[in-house]
This record gives structure tokens, sequence and C-alpha cells, in this order.
């Protein structure tokens, strides 16, 4: 609990319109996407570092937990306060401080949310490429603590490819900044590399510098659509083996088809046991050439559809489907767990085929969404939270999946974190010295263990 | 309340920047996510209703938005009246809605009270109250009230030119029949035009959305049944609404408030796949109508507010509309870049929440200002009031109903 003569200390520092504690507010902060539920005891919104680090100093001194937030689309329980404390809410300290598309830069607050830079940027031709699947509700600050990645990661690579500079409020209350405007910097340690994905445990990020791409000349959205699940897989590691480099490349199984399509309204092949969305850009003659080759692989690989999105509005319509595939999922039943186990592309049909084999074997109503080009898995799992047995036999499968895709020299999660929902998993990816060293730099950072208490660290 | 409604939540928070209110706002409780996790609370007890609850309930446009939105199918429109009932059950509601809401169920001291305002509004409040505020409006930019109430200015039934191609029922709304006159002699003007006999039944009443959208179901209901049984003519005449608000109600609201409160909806239902918006009606039968338009009008620059309830509640998309007006000759149509977000309005909003809303309206003027057109159209009187009320300069760009730039390309 905190005191009420900290309570006012710390309304001291925002004043009483960005202060609550009503029960309201609390509960509004219990809770992401992810299933768990912990409630704050204050809810505080800043506006400039200098809160920040004055609420840190309080925190610090008082010894009280503050768990940071942007808009709270988290699914692994990475923004929900487990050990109660301070909510930080950045969404009122969300202003583009500067756009540079000379040096290819832009300057944003934290609480930003990435699609409206992608606004912002597209007036100047330019793109910011994370493009996790809350692109237009998620906040900058929330991507870099999670090092989002997203559909077109594949070609362009995930947050951290992409922060230049940040500053940074440490657990003390101090202001650090690490990184520069330019891309080739070793100047020093990568500072900005190890608090992208610290999921809010060893620092509070209050302005980023991040960098920017032109975007591309030409645009194209192919559709395959298959007849078996495993020629679906098939092509995807085909397609990359062969040196094919696609933006993006999405599959979807049929149940995700279908309630992608339920949701959207959008006519998709219902009857298709596979599907792949893949963007190609490029220069015009590149993006042609490139085309034709994918839809030859597709085909040779038994796609017995492969079609092109003739409009912008159609190629921007199947994306805005394809984003709505985690909540669609959720017409199945009251809730889905969405799994993140990431492989190496050419083992990316082996990793399918054994999930559905697991999903089968423990009776779940489970669908299967990839983005399969950079072998980042999505198993969808719709399930009621009121039935035990099936929680249950979701554990020992979600486990099965994550010691196969560690088996087949993947990871544990790609872009979704760690946060409560796989912290017990760590041991399958890394030895007790591993371990103990993220501990060592957990402590140096945050030596009473305010930031973020209660996550995998 | 039926509480699978709330669990289709799994709180992907995609409505999030959805909703106009949380964009202005950024605070996760007045979020659909977060009220609808309110919900969640107060009925499994954890959560008492209180003013604050009341408040936060209060700070919904009932746009529909996030409903339309949502990829796991939640009904927040209907949650939240829920909501706003049970808040109203338990603490009553404020007296001047509570005056407001007698007029709207009353017709005949709605009339009365229409004369009044018309003093009021034209008279009383011109002189003394030029720079004060209702709401985020000025009161000398509110429009003013119709001399007479429209249905009194045209006869109950209006004959078309020759032969009757047929026969449409046309349902005013409060709007036009106490405020906007000039959208009703528009409406009346083009569909005899088009051929159609149009009858303007005397006794309709207030469609009754201004009290339910905030849970006042039961004192709605009686409005309901009396539209429905005057509108749901076995003739199957097409009944016409010129306020995207009233088609709203009587095309799906009618069938929710009616099963919710355990009623019969069959007449509703009936009645619901008879009603058209004007602008819909219009494009459905454009062949009948594009003879009379003048080819010859000259240019002008239109830009389009959609209306919350025309593209999500009656799913008349944008582009229909924008369609139609590119087929209108002399008008040289410009998007603005947020045709379809919301005004800001919303019912008793702009009243409730003024700095919010006009936060909220003021991008919509700097956007559509921005286009550089002189006319901008919508489809439902309460925007209208909304948009033109918030204008700094209306001159240079004035709000209409789509129907009355149709009427103004006619043939002379």
């Amino acid at each position: 609990m905190i005191n009420e003569e900290i309570k006012s200390a710390l309304k001291k520092v925002v004043g009483k319109d960005r202060f609550f504690d009503d029960p309201e507010e609390i509960l509004s902060f219990s809770y992401d996407a992810f299933i768990l539920t912990s409630k704050p005891d204050v809810v505080i919104y800043p506006e400039t570092t200098e809160e920040v680090s004055n609420i840190m100093k309080i925190a610090d001194r008082e010894n009280i937990p503050v768990t940071c937030r942007g808009s709270g689309t988290n699914i692994s329980a990475a923004s929900v306060p487990v050990k109660k404390g301070i909510a930080l809410c950045f969404t009122k300290m969300n202003r583009v401080i500067e756009v540079n598309t000379r040096d290819r830069y832009v300057i944003v607050e934290p609480g930003l949310i990435n699609g409206e830079l992608q606004k912002v940027l597209a007036k100047e031709g330019f793109f910011y490429p994370p493009d996790p699947g809350s692109i237009n509700v998620s906040t900058i600050g929330g991507n870099i603590a999670q090092n989002a990645g997203g559909p077109r990661c594949l070609k362009y690579g995930v947050t951290s490819d992409y922060v230049l500079a940040m500053e940074v409020v440490l657990a003390s209350g101090k202001i650090v900044r690490v990184g520069s405007r330019n891309v080739k910097d070793v100047t020093g340690y990568k500072l900005s590399s190890l608090f992208c994905g610290s999921e809010g445990t060893l620092g509070i990020v209050t302005e980023a510098t991040l960098r920017v791409v032109p975007i591309a000349e030409s645009h194209r959205t192919i559709l395959a659509t298959y007849d078996d699940l495993e020629d679906t897989a098939n092509t995807v590691a085909d397609i990359i083996g062969s040196g094919i480099l696609p933006a993006a490349m999405e599959l979807m199984d049929k149940t995700v088809i279908n309630v992608v399509a339920d949701a959207s309204g959008m006519s998709l092949p219902r009857e298709a046991a596979g599907m792949l969305l893949i963007e190609i850009d490029g220069v015009e003659e590149a993006v042609e050439k490139e085309m034709n080759r994918i839809a030859e692989k597709a085909r040779a690989n038994g796609a017995r559809d492969v079609t092109v999105a003739h409009t912008q509005k159609e190629s921007d319509d199947l994306w805005a489907a394809r984003r709505l595939a985690y909540g669609a999922f959720a017409r199945l039943a009251p809730n889905c767990i969405v799994e993140d186990v990431t492989v190496p592309v050419s083992n990316v049909p082996k990793m399918i085929k054994a999930t559905r084999e697991i999903a089968d074997r423990y009776n779940l109503h489970l669908g299967i969404l990839a983005h399969a080009g950079d072998g980042n898995m999505h198993p969808l799992i719709a399930h009621d939270p009121k039935d035990k047995d099936e929680l249950r036999r979701i554990e020992q499968a979600a486990k099965e999946i994550f010691e196969t895709g560690v088996s087949l020299g993947g990871t544990l999660s790609g872009e979704h974190g760690i946060g409560l929902a796989k912290a017990e998993f760590l041991p399958l990816v890394m030895n007790q010295d591993t371990l103990d060293l993220m501990a060592d730099i957990k402590k140096t950072l945050d030596p009473k263990g305010i930031l973020n208490p209660g996550k995998f660290v | 309340m039926d509480v699978n409604d709330i669990d289709k939540c799994v709180k992907c928070g995609l409505c999030l920047t959805s909703c106009p209110v949380y964009y202005e706002v950024c605070r996760e409780p007045v979020s659909p996510r977060g009220k609808v996790q309110l919900i969640a609370a107060s009925k499994r007890q954890n959560l008492s209703i209180s003013r604050n609850l009341e408040n936060i309930f209060s700070q919904c446009l009932m746009c529909g938005t996030c409903t339309q939105n949502c990829p796991s199918g939640v009904r927040h429109d209907m949650l939240f009246m829920r909501m706003r009932s049970q808040i109203v059950h338990d603490f009553g509601r404020d007296w001047k809605k509570r005056v407001l809401y007698h007029f709207l169920s009353h017709e005949h001291q709605l009339k009365l009270a229409a004369g009044f305002a018309k003093f009021g509004r034209n008279t009383i409040l011109e002189k003394l109250a030029r720079d004060t505020k209702l709401g985020n409006i000025q009161i000398k930019n509110m429009p003013r009230v119709n001399k007479v109430p429209f249905r009194q200015q045209v006869p109950g039934v209006v004959e078309p030119a020759g032969k009757p191609r047929g026969t449409v029922l046309y349902f005013t709304g409060c709007a036009t029949n106490y405020v906007y006159d000039d959208i009703g002699h528009a409406i009346v003007k083009v569909l005899t035009t088009m051929g159609y006999r149009v009858e303007i039944p005397g006794e309709q009443v207030c469609c009754g959305l201004p009290m339910f959208s905030q849970g006042g179901f039961e004192t709605a209901k009686s409005n309901i049944l009396k539209n429905t049984k005057l509108l749901d003519r076995p003739d199957d005449a097409a009944v016409i609404v010129d306020c995207a608000t009233c088609g709203y109600a009587l095309r799906n609201g009618y069938v929710d408030i009616l099963e919710e409160l355990h009623a019969d909806p069959s007449a509703a239902r009936r009645l619901s796949s008879k009603v058209k918006d004007i602008s819909e009606f219009i494009w459905q039968h454009f062949d009948e109508l594009e003879p009379f338009l003048d080819p010859e009008k000259p240019k002008v620059k239109v830009t389009y507010h959609a209306p919350c309830h025309l593209r999500n509640s009656q799913a008349v998309g944008t582009d229909l509309i924008e369609q139609l007006l590119e087929k209108i000759p002399g008008v040289d149509y410009i998007r603005a870049a947020d045709t379809d977000s919301c005004c800001g309005g919303g019912g008793t909003f702009f009243y409730d929440h003024p700095g919010t809303s006009k936060k909220i309206v003021d991008k919509k003027i700097k956007n559509a200002t921005g286009t550089g057109a002189s006319l901008w159209v919508t489809g439902c009187p309460e925007c209208r009031v909304n948009l033109s009320g918030n204008l700094k300069n209306p001159e240079s760009l004035q709000v209409i109903h789509p129907v009355q730039l149709i009427e103004q390309s006619l043939k002379k």
C-alpha cells in the first residue's frame, strides 16, 4: 500500500488531473491482453521526462514497485502490475518531437501510437518498419519494451534494429542518454539494445530516436491457397531457401482463414487447408520478377490458386483482415491464448506438423497463424477459462510446443516477450549462468527491484 | 444482463484508437475495452455503481465505431446502454435531461416547447447571450427554430406531377420538424420530382433514441410502439428518414430495445426492412432522378462527413454516398482525411463534455476546411448542428444535407 503522504507527494509531481487512485481507474490498469490480472495502487500519467524522474526518485526512496504501460495490448502480461504499486501510463506523453527524413530519423515520445507515427511518415514518403499486429493501437514505448516485430520484419528487422538512441530514466530517477543519430555508432556498449525487449525491468524510455526508411516504389500482395497445410509450409521454406526475400509472408490454416473471414466480412477461400499472404516491395521491375518467381514456387509446391491484389485498397483490406486474427479467434470461445514459438525457417514445416499433432493429442481448439517467412509461429488456442481441465491440457500442450521448438533450433518467443506467461520456461533456452547474468544486469540497474517486479527476471 | 456478452472481450485493445473519446482523453477507463471490463467487474460485484462510474459511462458518443470494428463481436453499444440504464436506475437522472426526455416522449408538449424555444432562441438569447455557450457551441451559432413545425407547413400527402410510381412514408424526425425545415422541403421536392407520392404521417413521434441511448429503455418504449404501429403498414411502403440517428433507431435500435424489454419485436423487425435513408433511397433509384438533374450546373467544391449512425449503425457506407455525390452535376467532390470519423456531437455529449467534444470537432473542421470545399454535406441533423455551430467562418463552408444539394441541382 502507498500511504497518503506518498500519494500527495506523487500527486504534486503531475498535478491532480493526472494522478488517480479511484477504484475505476485502478481496475482499468489491472489487465492487458493476457489472462492474468492484478491491480496497481495508483495510476499516474506523466507528460515529461522530469516528471518520470521525480516519480522514480519517490518510488526509489519508498521502495514502491513501478510498472510502465502504453496501450496495454501486451499478450504476455508484461504490463500487469503483479506487485501493485504505481502504474505509469505513457499515453499522454505522445508527441512527435522531430521528423528528419534527410538524415532518416525521427524523435518521438514513448506514448506515441505506432500507427500515428506511420501517418506522419507516410506524408514524407517514409515508414517505420516494425509493424506488430497491434500497430494501430500500441505505443512506441511498448514496442521498444517488447522489442516488437511484425509481418514485415522478415525483410526489415525488428524494433531493436531501428532504435538509434534513447533517453532513459533509471530506477534511481537518474536520466541517461544512450546512442546517437547515427546508424554507425560503436561508441561504447550498444546500450539501446539492452533496454529493447527488457519489458520495463531495467529502465523507462522517455524519448526515442528511430531510424526510418523510404517507402518502396512498388508493392504487390499475393494470396496463395492450398488443399494441404504441409504444402503451404513447404512453400515458405522453399521460397526463403531459394534466396527470395519478401517483405512479409503470413501463413494461416483453415480455422484461422474462417475466423478472419467472419470478422472482416472479406471473401477468403474458406475451404482451403492453408493460405499464404505474401507482400513484396521494391523497384517495379524487381517486384514483377519476384512475384513471378514466388507464384512459380507456390504452384510447384501444390498451390491450387495464386492471385494478386488488384488495388491498393484490396491489399490494405487483406492486411487489415490479417490483423484481426487474434481478437477474431475469440469468437470461437470466451478466450484466446496465442503462442509465439519461433524456429529457423527451414524447420517451419516440421514445427507446423508437430504443433498440429500436439493440439490433436490434447484435443485443443487450435488454429495456426504464423509470420512464416521468419519462422515466427503463432498457434492460437481458443478456450474457456472456466474449463479447468482444458486449461491444464493447454499448459501441457504449450510445454510440448516449446520443447519441440527448442529442439528444432528455435526459441520461446519471437516478439511477444516473456512477461509472466513464459517465465517458467526460460531454462529451456538458457543455462543457469546465463540466467544469473541477466539477474546481475537487473541488480546493477535496479538494485531494489522496483521496476516491473515479479516478471521474468 | 447476459454475462457472456462481456466474456466475448479478450481485451485485445484494438478498439482503443477507434474510439474518438479515448483518442483525445488517452485514459483506459473511458476506452471501450475499459468500459467493458468495468461492466464485468460490476457484474461480479467487484465494483459498485458510483458517480465516477456514471461520469465514465457518460464519456461515450454512442457512435458504434468500437462495435463495428471489434474482431470478437462484442456489442459495446448494447452493453453501454444497459449500464447507463442501471446507473439511472440507481442514481436517477439530472433534471435537465429529465425535462428533455419528458418533452421528447410527449409530442404535443414538445410542439409547445418548440414555440417557446423559438421565442427564446430567436429573440431573447439573440440579445442577451451572444457569447454564452450551450456545451461546446456558442448560442449565436445554434440553428434557428422553424417558425412553424415542418409537418404543419406541408399537407399530410404530397402528390407528384404525373401518375405516381409509388408511395413512400416520410419519417421527418424532430430535427427536421422543429429546426431544419429546409431538409424537409428538399426531400418532398426531390421525391415528388422522382415520381413518388409522399405521405407524412401526422401522428409520428420522436424516434426514442435520445432516451434509449441514455439507458431510458422504458421511457422510449411507448414512442417505439407508436412509431412501429404507424409505419409498419401492410402496403409495404418504404419509410424514408433524413436523420442518420432516427434511421439507426428505426432500423436496428427498436428491435434491440424491444428484445431487451422482452417485448415482441416482430413488427419492429418488419419495419426495419422497409426503412431507407434518403441518400440510400436516391442512390438505389438514381435512374428515376437523373432526367431531372441540370447538367449545366456550375461546379462547386463539396466535401462529406459520414455520420456514425449511417456508416456504423445502418451499414450505409461512405463509398455509397461518395458515389452518389460524384453523380450529381456540378459537384466537385473532395474527400477529407477523416471523412469517416465522428464529429464529437454524440447526443448530449457536446453538452456534457464540451472540452473533449470541442477537440474532436475542431479536428474535423480543420480537415474539412483544408479541402477548400464550400459545401459540407452530412445526412444527420445533429452532426449539422455540431459542425456548423463550431465553424469559425460559417459563410465560407456551409453545412447542408445531401438531399439539399440534390434539390439545388434539379432543373429549374
